[in-house]
């Protein structure tokens, strides 16, 4: 009850847990890199072995990493009702789809097979498996450094003409600005309610209603981050900034031995998840 | 001292407990406010007095020590909630941020609409309330709210929150961000609501010129705990105190500290502007 209010505990996106550990001493460039393999590799590997290694994998992740356990789990909580949904989808549909394997149970359109309970179960372990794994890596890198590593892999599409620049800028105040609005909404929330407002409290069935009570909170916050965007262009161009300039960096980032071997490491562990053929 | 409306004891509270970021933010503070008294909350950044006051009206539930507001217990869940925030009006930092409606009079009329009054209550109330803060009904129910300057802004948020008819008001920084003239007229308006409305008003402040201009009393706080409370008096009094705390002091009284330091006999005790004006003089005729 006490933490009625309390938004910015819930807020996992851009926390950052300094525990100093080395996948937090990681180059940025390479850990992403590395994270994004082991995430393709759990997107693609669909046996039940494969996924408990994986899962095993991510679980060995927290423990390197040093950050407790139930914040990887604590991400897992908002995506249950997710999870459940895409079970039941996938075990009424999937039957006919999937082929193979033993026919459980035939009931008019509903078909469920071994293979469909696999998908089913292997898809809610990958569901697990890359919260856990973005859960680590989000901890375990602050906002900077993985902004830094996006725009530093995305560099070679500066060819083509894709504005990476542009890109990583967009992201790094999309992300610098979640815990400052979800400040600026507990401000709100807290003063509205003060002078008499409730949110949440009416029926579910009256949507209109419940809508209308988020007018208060909604309508300020819009004003707010309008005059905040003002503010930070104003700041920007105080600072000579001009979009599309060249622009050299203060952070030099230079890959060292662990940084190689944890790419590698990656690269072996979705090898392994992959072959295994259970 | 008669039952006070306002009674603090013991109470602590930590922010986001049970993380490696959790950060204590009180910790065992007591404060009582007599009924139609005028208290001003004084520390440094980080003190814990925003967490302090978000226990008055409930926005915060008390995690230690016990909060009863005019014979309300805050922590315990039977209350009713609304009740206790009709009681204590609370006019956050900025409040002008918080206007949604799009004229003057319905964004004043919110509350009252909320409480679920008849039309003709909620008109007297808003009328009522926008008298107060000193914006003519007449002229001002219908402009539209984002037309406003940034004080007349303030005064129509401090409405809104009148419009509750409280019993306590209190008040996060009110002046912080106006402009002169802007800020005297809602000090004396405060004032008004305090002597003449005979509302409990509690303020948290860091201009120590408007502290010495309203308080009965102030009570200081540093690092989440109580340090000192008495007069305006016996705290601008005690120079090595505020020092120690890095509250400043009002310039009236800055001034006969200066001059007392420099060797010339003053006595430092005086803190309104007209008594270190007349000690000033004494000085001068001597």
């Amino acid at each position: 009850m006490s933490a009625e209010f309390e938004l910015t505990r819930n807020i996992t996106i851009g926390q950052y847990l300094p525990t100093a550990s080395v996948v937090h001493r990681l180059d940025p460039r390479f850990k992403l890199g590395a994270f994004v393999i082991l995430i393709l590799a759990i997107a693609i590997c669909d046996t039940y072995v494969g996924n408990l290694f994986a899962l095993a994998i991510c679980i060995w992740m927290f423990q390197i990493s040093k950050i407790p356990l139930h914040y990887g789990i604590s991400g897992i909580k908002p995506a249950i009702p997710f999870i459940i949904i895409l079970a039941i989808m996938q075990l009424l549909f999937y039957g006919e789809v999937v082929n193979g394997g033993t026919v459980y149970l035939k009931y008019g359109f509903i078909t469920i097979t071994s293979e469909s309970v696999r998908l089913v179960i292997v898809s809610a372990m990958r569901f697990v498996e890359v919260i856990f794994l973005s859960s680590v890596l989000t901890l375990s890198t602050s906002t900077t450094e993985l902004t830094h590593g996006m725009e530093r892999l995305l560099g070679p599409l500066e060819k083509v003409k894709f504005p990476v620049h542009a890109f990583a800028l967009i992201i790094t105040i999309a992300v610098r600005f979640v815990p400052t609005f979800a400040m600026e909404m507990e401000k709100m929330m807290k003063a509205q309610a003060s002078r008499g407002a409730d949110f949440g409290t009416g029926e579910w069935w009256r949507i209109i209603q419940r809508t209308k009570d988020m007018f208060p909170i909604i309508i300020p916050l819009f004003n707010v981050a309008l005059s905040r965007a003002e503010d930070l262009i104003l700041a920007m161009e105080a600072r000579c900034y001009t979009p599309g300039a060249s622009r050299t960096r203060y952070t030099q980032y230079k890959a060292v031995g662990k940084d190689y071997v944890a790419l590698i490491a990656s690269i072996v562990i979705s090898a392994v998840m992959l072959a295994i053929p259970w | 001292m008669m039952q006070p409306i306002v009674n603090v004891e013991n109470l602590s509270h930590i922010y986001m407990q049970g993380t490696p970021l959790e950060h204590r933010a009180l910790d065992q503070v007591s404060i009582q406010v007599a009924e139609g008294e005028c208290l001003a909350i004084i520390g440094h950044t980080g003190s814990g007095k925003s967490t302090l006051i978000q226990h008055f009206n409930g926005l915060i539930r008390p995690q230690s020590g016990t909060v009863i507001i005019n014979g309300m217990d805050v922590s315990s869940p039977k209350i009713d909630i609304r009740t206790l925030r009709r009681q204590v009006g609370l006019v956050f930092q900025n409040p002008e941020d918080q206007l949604f409606e799009k004229l003057v009079g319905d964004d004043v009329a919110y509350g009252p609409f909320r409480m679920g009054l008849p039309l003709e209550e909620v008109r007297r109330r808003v009328q009522w309330a926008m008298d107060l803060v000193g914006l003519s009904f007449q002229e001002m129910k219908d402009r539209p709210t984002f037309a406003l300057s940034g004080g007349q802004k303030r005064k129509v948020a401090l409405a809104g929150v009148l419009s509750l008819q409280p019993k306590v008001l209190v008040l996060d920084e009110p002046t912080a961000g106006l402009d002169p003239r802007s800020r005297l007229e809602l000090l004396d308006r405060i004032r008004r609501l305090n002597r003449e409305e005979k509302l409990t008003v509690i303020f948290v402040s860091h201009n120590m010129e408007e502290v010495a201009k309203l308080a009965d009393r102030v009570y200081v706080m540093a690092n989440g705990q109580s340090v000192c409370e008495g007069t305006p008096r016996q705290i601008f009094g005690n120079q090595e105190l505020l020092r120690q705390h890095h509250i400043g002091t009002p310039e009236s009284v800055d001034i006969l500290y200066r001059l007392h330091e420099q060797g010339y006999s003053i006595d430092p005790s005086a803190f309104l502007p007209e008594e270190t004006a007349m000690e000033i003089l004494k000085l001068l005729n001597r």
